[in-house]
């Protein structure tokens, strides 16, 4: 007799609950912070809507790690800009406001925390939009994790 | 003897009671309005410039006896910028009809990528009455100096080119032309309309 033991992962849990969770209630200790491993998830991914002269654009999100180890988002793309840098907004000692690529080049989400990409905070820079970022939009976004690996995203074009 | 002090402490409770009730009627109408901005006490006008937009060319003056709010920015500014723009809007929207007597003007810090055009189209993404101007160089350094505004370009990358380190606060000249508040970076929407609305009373 053969016994096949699904572990799910904890990426997947939306799809996999409604199916074999629940029927093997047992299996939810599987998605319990996993022994190992990160686990990423994104949340409130949107884009403001900007004038097609804008020649770049930023990406908002919740990045959430409900898993016990570390993982750094390190690059990201999307078919919607001619190149993806991820960055940070911040204060000069005089006072004037910047950005620039985030120190490091990765933007690191310990276990059980998170990092919020927001308004004058971190952001996903789109240099050269390749597309309308206007209200309703939907563009694709490739997140890459140095763990988790790629994981594909859906930006919300919508005003805040 | 003690039906006496029981009426007067009594009547002594009511008096206080309608006092009370008097004050908090009639004090906030004697407060002056607390302003959410930095307030500037500035005997002289603000000083006055000449810059391009897309329809033209405008100095300060042009705008007397509106409220014009300065802000200095530019296009390739996808964060910062867009926050402060989008805060203004819903301010002056929120204001009405009232908003006709409201002028943001923002001028670029990046005059060497920064078109009059490019600017029109930028601001008025955020509202229709946003003026977007530039000049030379020189003209924007000006400009710049005379309100205090520190501008630096630093290196980006390969992708973005340069990038403006700029300061991020909106200017408030009032209808007479004197600079009369600040607002720094990220003041919210709600604060920046009880603001005007009292200016504009
Ligand atoms: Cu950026």
């Amino acid at each position: 007799m053969k016994t096949i033991v699904v572990i799910p992962r904890c990426r997947n849990f939306g799809i996999i609950a409604l199916s074999i969770f629940a029927l093997f209630s047992i299996a939810l200790g599987a998605c319990q912070p996993s022994p190992k491993g990160p686990a990423i998830s994104i949340e409130e991914a949107w884009g403001r809507p900007s004038p097609k002269v804008a020649a770049a654009g930023a990406f908002y999100m919740l990045i959430k790690n409900t898993g016990s180890e570390a993982d750094k988002l390190v690059s990201a793309e999307s078919p919607a800009c001619g190149a993806v840098e991820l960055h940070e907004s911040y204060k000069t000692e005089e006072g004037a406001m910047g950005m620039r690529p985030v120190e490091g080049g990765y933007i690191e989400i310990l276990p059980g925390g998170q990092a919020e990409l927001k308004m004058g905070g971190l952001h996903i820079m789109c240099i050269e939009k390749l597309a309308d970022f206007e209200v309703g939009a939907v563009l694709p976004l490739t997140l890459n994790f140095e763990k988790s690996g790629e994981i594909i995203i859906e930006i919300e074009i919508r005003e805040p | 003897m003690l039906k006496n002090k029981r009426w007067t402490f009594i009547i002594g409770l009511l008096a206080g009671m309608g006092m009370a009730v008097v004050a908090v009627v009639t004090l906030p109408r004697l407060q002056p309005h607390t302003f959410y901005g930095t307030v500037l006490q500035s005997p002289d006008k603000a000083p006055d410039f000449e810059l391009d937009t897309a329809s033209g060319t405008v100095s300060l003056e042009d705008f007397r006896g509106k409220i014009v709010l300065l802000y200095f920015g530019y296009t390739f500014c996808p964060d910062i910028c867009p926050a402060t723009l989008a805060e203004i809007s819903k301010a002056i929207t929120s204001l009405g009809k009232k908003a006709d007597e409201i002028q943001l003007m923002m001028i670029s810090v990046d005059p060497g990528r920064d078109t009059p055009e490019m600017l029109r189209d930028y601001v008025t993404h955020f509202h229709p009455s946003f003026l977007g101007a530039t000049g030379t160089e020189e003209e924007i350094a000006q400009v710049a100096t005379m309100y205090g505004i520190f501008f630096e370009k630093h290196e980006g990358t390969e992708a973005t080119g340069y990038l403006v380190d700029h300061t991020a606060t909106v200017m408030v000249i009032d209808q007479e032309g004197h600079l009369k508040l600040v607002f720094p970076f990220g003041a919210p929407a709600q604060e920046i309309a009880d603001d005007l609305a009292f200016l504009l009373k």
